[in-house]
């Protein structure tokens, strides 16, 4: 009995402390942000944001599906403030979960990049592409359309990350099940390209592969391509000439949030003009909002314009994403 | 007169048993049906079905995650056993040189958070590895650590502890009478060691193996990088949870039980044949060490440290890693401090919070895992064995699933816990009690109880025995197992990914989003920072354990 | 048979001879050396120098393995991982016998030893006593050229302890098995062996019958050993004819045979139950010595009762009689005692 109650007194204890030491840091002002960026934006953005605002910044990042299944299940006692770096779809299927707020950036951001009542406000854009390590596979040997990737002689050669775990390969696949002509057909084009593919268990994998040469070719994210290439090592980044989609990227309020203001403050700055500027500087995300001049900017990323961009329809797509998903597993099964 | 003296002296491992019940039941089992029941449930939630089960097992795909996952698992406890027990027996018994510093090494692979040291793995046998780009040039036919074959040559390097440990403590445990009776008999000294030692020492190896198995089943950080696609159940279960797209918590669940029921089988089998052979050798004088030729002593010398030291390439790289220039996410061929600087410039909370978080769970686990261990060994009822499989389930349980159940078993009503630190050091506690529980029953075998009837004769109650007499009797026991948990916690990462919050990001955390970013420089050398803090602990345990002879495990 | 010890610090340069059949026990306290002995015999400790031979055949050139000798150790060793039977079958499938044989002899050994019925047991569900009967069974079943036992009963409480040496003794002279027996137990000792070797830092200070060695121990530390002794130190009288008179304090002592000068110092050893105590008026009977003594304390323990009392001088002596202790068993009682000069052994300061 002795023991039982020493437990109890024990976790009483404890508990008390948790909440104690949980409280304490509140005294400063401050935003709680769950985010799926990396570490290094995060690290750039935050420095600065506090810097000038003075409010600390406490960063909760994880993957996206981490991040959302966290606020899904702290809904009752939300412990973020700014979801930040979730793709469109990902915020769209949680909108319940979200307060509006009209950004100071609402008029220079597309209308495409904002929720229609302001749950929640596009940052950056995710250009699917193509990328080389052009040690393994000299520049002029690598494909130029996604139509390329078919080829047979490409197989085992091009890393790629399971949809399971990664809203961008959903996409990648989904867009070109439509690219390839839609229906039977085009899941039958993409078997093909499946049939080509590594399929590797997280997106980091594929540009590490690709970077560091252990694949010659991966399908990847516009920045990942840019920030290895900047760091010296021989990754190419391909826009498929056949078009690719930009998935946009975006951040949100927590409803019921323990800082809205900090969070307001949050959201009116990662969109500023000169924050988007810094953040292609080091990172090179390419800005939801289109009036800078991204040649003018390290790295020459191409205009928007400039890139064929294919239709897309993101929300149908994820509305029957479970069966597309097992459909993917399948045919990635058969394909082994 | 039975029921008078049994009584009171019940109330104490009652009272105990029902304190760890109700700490495993809130924070083990709870939990855990939080996560598992969606299995058993229809989409909505309101009824009872396998459908679930019958829809999972019918796709190919996940079937053959769970024939990867068995066969990665028996593949490497088979050649993990191979390798340690030769190994623990050079150890035990032959005359090698620098014994002690090889078993110090020997253990420093535990330390190592393997997403880590897959990382480092790749960048040497990689397709594009140095090593393997080496071994090419010269013709050597190699192609790279991917797929199964990766898989297991890098569990048995790096798993080979769990195995090596018990078995050369259970080797220097056999009294020398036995080996010698059996020599008198007329039995060469092979056959006796096939026929008598052997035979003895197999249930030490075999939960060595037990661990091994589990940690296959159970680990995510290795198949997630090495596997590229081939389907792992661990792996399958961690996107189907938290996928960023494909979060179904039903399949999901069908997974986690999957994992669960397999690694409770093997435990049950386990103990099952270890009930009928408990070979409790109370030892009075140790083998002497065999005698051999030179030419044997030079084959199980070199046998020996080519073992402990290829089980240390992953260390060794990621410490050279540490000192080499990183632009972005690139490596270039040149010295550099500069990953340290920008380390100690972002971590020093991480690495404070990682120490204080093993620090208390190591204790907790102590705290409650010592009376679990006291209650297994000293009492026997239904509800020993009830508790003994309780206290044991921890092993099965995945911590991706453990952490989730515990978000969502705390996150709202009576206890709230999320956003703190307290859940994570739970979680921590819950996984890790295995650990102190077994260790503290192992040296508690080898203890008399008649010293604890002695103590309560003289009127010393039976809790102040034990506080006073039984637990510093077991304490070389529970230091092991304590360091275990300490070290084990500081680089775990599975649940503290799911749990972590604001200020309370550990070391493990640091290195995952700089590996998952893109500062690999970072990760390294916080791994070699961890490497480092572990290191201590470690040292200090195998300086009680040459005293307490290893009765770790 | 012959076997001769090098320098070794555990044992010193024994030489001896143990006969066909014999029972023989190595006698000594703990750290005598008797042990190191046994195991080099079984092939466990090396020999420095010597060698050891059963009948023609060296032995000590052979791993244990290869000596064909029984052993049971202190603790028993028996094999966890096998059962009674598998203990007992243990040393013929290392020699290769057939199993139809094997199943024979085992149940023969097991018979042997009493424990018909027991072969399917494990070690674990066995008490103190059948452990032990395993253990002999397990060294006897191959059939040894020489049995050696390490202590084997110390394990066992006092009672079973005297009944399994009786069976011990019984087994070796129905087998006729040439047997060592060590052990620190002088009662044992006496019990079972033909001969005793009595054992003292590595070396062997007497080897005789037991008889011999009760009666007439030929070093100090072989009296003291051997049971209870009254060791009383005096100064040798003059030396007459007759038995030589030693004294003791104020009193004076008889020894029949004496080999020391006259005013040398001695110690003199008579065993209590060599005393004998005469009633009032009593005279000793012819060729007895008496003393003249004080009753200090008497303790009656059964067969035997126990006075301790002094002598002229306050010297202390220990005596045990079989009569009843009745009448004049009050302290403080004078009374005389009666010896046998010849059963009183005196011993130089060097103990020889």
């Amino acid at each position: 009995m002795k023991i039982g109650s020493v437990g109890a007194l024990g976790l009483a204890v404890l508990a008390l402390a948790n909440v104690c030491l949980g409280s304490k840091v509140e005294a400063q002002q401050k935003v709680v942000i769950y985010s799926s960026n990396d570490d290094t934006l995060h690290k750039l953005a935050f420095a600065a944001f506090t810097k000038e605002t003075g409010i600390a910044v406490e960063p909760i990042s994880a993957g996206s599906g981490v991040v959302m299944k966290r606020i899904q299940t702290e809904k009752d006692r939300p412990g973020g403030d700014i979801v930040w770096g979730v793709s469109r779809s990902l915020l769209d299927t949680n909108k319940q979960y979200f307060s509006a707020y009209l950004s100071k950036n609402n008029d220079a951001t597309p209308t495409q990049y904002r929720e229609p009542t302001n749950l929640w406000i596009g940052n950056n854009l995710h250009l699917l592409v193509i990328l080389q390590n052009t040690k393994v596979l000299p520049e002029d040997q690598g494909p130029k359309t996604w139509a390329d990737l078919l080829d047979p002689k490409w197989k085992g050669k091009i890393a790629f990350t399971d949809p399971a775990n990664s809203g961008s390969a959903y996409s990648t696949v989904t867009m070109l099940v439509d690219h390839f002509g839609g229906g039977d057909a085009g899941w039958a084009k993409v078997k093909g390209l499946l049939a080509n593919t590594k399929v590797l268990n997280r997106s980091s994998l594929v540009f590490q592969g690709v970077g560091n040469g252990e694949y010659p070719l991966g399908i990847s994210l516009e920045y990942a391509g840019y920030v290895w290439a900047a760091g010296g090592a021989p990754v190419k980044t391909i826009y498929p000439a056949d078009g690719t989609i930009a998935q946009m990227e975006g951040v949100a309020i927590v409803k019921g949030g323990p800082n809205p203001d900090s969070a307001k403050a949050f959201v009116d700055y990662i969109n500023r003009k000169d924050v988007r500027e810094m953040i292609i500087k080091d990172t090179f995300r390419r800005p939801a909002r289109q009036d800078l001049d991204l040649s003018k900017l390290p790295g020459s990323m191409p205009a928007l314009s400039s890139i064929k961009l294919l239709p897309y329809n993101e929300v149908a797509w994820t509305e029957v994403r479970a069966a597309t998903l097992e459909k993917i597993k399948d045919m990635i099964q058969e394909t082994r | 007169m039975k029921a008078l003296t049994i009584a009171p002296l019940a109330r104490l491992p009652v009272a105990m048993g029902v304190a760890a019940f109700l700490f495993l039941g809130l924070f083990l089992l709870y939990p855990l049906w939080g996560v598992l029941s969606a299995s058993v449930l229809t989409p909505d939630g309101t009824a009872f079905t396998f459908g679930n089960y019958a829809r999972m097992l019918s796709r190919s795909f996940y079937r053959a995650s769970v024939v990867n996952t068995l066969m990665i698992g028996a593949l490497a406890t088979i050649t993990t056993t191979l390798i340690a027990v030769p190994l623990a027996f050079a150890i035990a018994r032959l005359d090698i040189p620098g014994k002690l510093l090889l078993i110090g090494l020997a253990a420093l692979p535990l330390v190592l958070p393997s997403f880590v040291g897959a990382y480092a793995l790749l960048l040497l046998f990689g397709r594009a590895g140095v090593v393997t780009q080496f071994l090419n040039s010269w013709g050597v036919p190699f192609g790279s650590i991917y797929g199964m074959p990766g898989i297991v040559a890098v569990y048995t390097l790096t798993l080979y502890p769990y195995v090596l440990l018990p078995t050369v403590a259970a080797l220097k445990a056999i009294d020398m009478s036995v080996e010698e009776a059996a020599q008198s008999l007329g039995s060469a000294p092979a056959r006796t060691f096939r026929t008598i030692t052997l035979p003895i020492v197999i249930p030490s190896v075999l939960s060595g193996a037990l661990l091994v198995l589990i940690e296959t089943l159970e680990n995510f950080g290795v198949p997630a990088v090495l596997a590229e696609d081939m389907p792992v159940l661990s792996v399958e279960t961690y996107k189907l949870f938290i996928g960023e797209t494909a979060a179904n918590p039903s399949a999901a669940g069908v997974l986690g039980v999957l994992l669960i029921v397999l690694t409770a089988s093997v435990l049950i089998i386990q103990r099952r044949y270890l009930a009928s052979r408990r070979f409790a050798t109370g030892a009075r004088v140790a083998p002497p060490l065999i005698k051999i030729s030179t030419g044997w002593r030079i084959v199980a010398t070199s046998y020996s440290w080519a073992v402990v030291l290829l089980a240390l390439v992953p260390f060794f790289a990621i410490l050279v890693l540490s000192f080499m220039e990183f632009r972005g996410p690139v490596l270039h061929a040149a010295f550099s401090l500069k990953n340290y600087v920008e380390l100690f410039a972002s971590a020093q909370r991480p690495l404070a919070n990682t120490l204080l978080f093993a620090t208390l769970a190591a204790g907790a686990a102590a705290f409650i895992g010592v009376p679990v261990g006291w209650i297994l060994v000293r009492t026997r009822s239904v509800w020993t064995g009830l508790l003994d499989v309780t206290a044991t389930l921890p092993f099965a349980v995945a911590g991706t699933i453990l952490a989730i159940g515990l978000v969502i078993a705390f996150n709202a009503g009576g206890l709230v816990l999320t956003g703190g630190w307290l859940i994570m050091v739970l979680a921590y506690t819950v996984r890790k009690l295995p650990f102190t529980v077994r260790a503290s029953s192992a040296i508690l075998h080898q203890i008399d109880p008649a010293l604890e009837e002695a103590s309560i004769s003289l009127g010393v109650s039976p809790l102040r025995t034990l506080i006073r007499l039984v637990i510093p009797l077991m304490l070389g026991g529970i230091i092991s197992g304590m360091v275990l948990t300490w070290v084990t916690v500081a680089s775990e990462l599975s649940s503290t990914v799911v749990l972590y919050s604001g200020p309370w990001r550990t070391l493990t955390i640091v290195m995952f989003q700089a590996l998952e970013g893109t500062g690999a420089g970072v990760a390294v050398a916080a791994a070699s920072v961890l490497i480092a803090i572990t290191l201590v602990p470690v040292l200090v345990a195998y300086r009680l354990l040459r005293r307490y002879e290893l009765s770790m495990l | 048979m012959c076997r001769s010890f090098g320098p070794v610090q555990a044992v010193r340069n024994i030489t001896l001879q143990i006969g066909d059949g014999e029972f023989f026990t190595l006698l000594g306290p703990s750290g005598c050396g008797k042990t190191t002995l046994l195991r080099m015999i079984a092939g466990f400790t090396e020999l420095d120098v010597g060698e050891i031979r059963i009948g023609d055949k060296r032995i000590d050139i052979l791993p244990p393995h290869r000596r064909n000798i029984g052993m049971v150790f202190q603790n028993y060793a028996i094999f966890p991982n096998l059962t009674v039977e598998g203990n007992v079958a243990y040393g013929l499938k290392a020699r290769k016998v057939g199993n139809a044989e094997i199943a024979t002899r085992v149940a023969d050994a097991l018979a042997l030893v009493r424990l018909h019925g027991y072969g399917a047991r494990w070690p674990h569900q066995l008490s103190g006593g059948q452990l032990q009967r395993v253990a002999i069974a397990r060294a006897l079943v191959i059939r040894p050229q020489v049995l050696l036992l390490d202590e084997p009963l110390s394990n066992l409480d006092a009672r079973l302890r005297v009944d399994m040496r009786g069976e011990i003794r019984e087994l070796q002279q129905r087998l006729n098995i040439t047997t060592v027996y060590v052990t620190h137990d002088q009662e044992e000792a006496l019990a079972v062996s033909r001969r005793i070797a009595v054992m003292q830092a590595g070396r062997i200070e007497q080897l005789d019958t037991p008889q011999a060695i009760y009666r007439r121990p030929t070093s100090l530390f072989v009296a003291q050993f051997m049971g209870t002794t009254n060791v009383l130190t005096g100064v040798v009288g003059s030396r007459t004819s007759g038995p030589a008179r030693v004294r003791v304090g104020a009193a004076e002592v008889q020894v029949a045979d004496l080999d020391a000068r006259e005013d040398e110092s001695v110690s003199v050893c008579i065993r209590p139950e060599a005393l004998q105590i005469l009633g009032d008026g009593q005279t000793a009977p012819a060729g007895m010595a008496q003393l003249e003594a004080t009753i200090a304390n008497a303790e009656f323990i059964g067969a035997l009762s126990r006075l301790d009392v002094t002598l002229a001088g306050g010297i202390p002596l220990k005596i045990a009689v079989l009569d009843e202790l009745a009448g004049y068993a009050k302290p403080g009682k004078s009374i005389r005692v009666a010896y046998d000069p010849s059963r009183v052994i005196a011993f130089r300061r060097d103990g020889s």
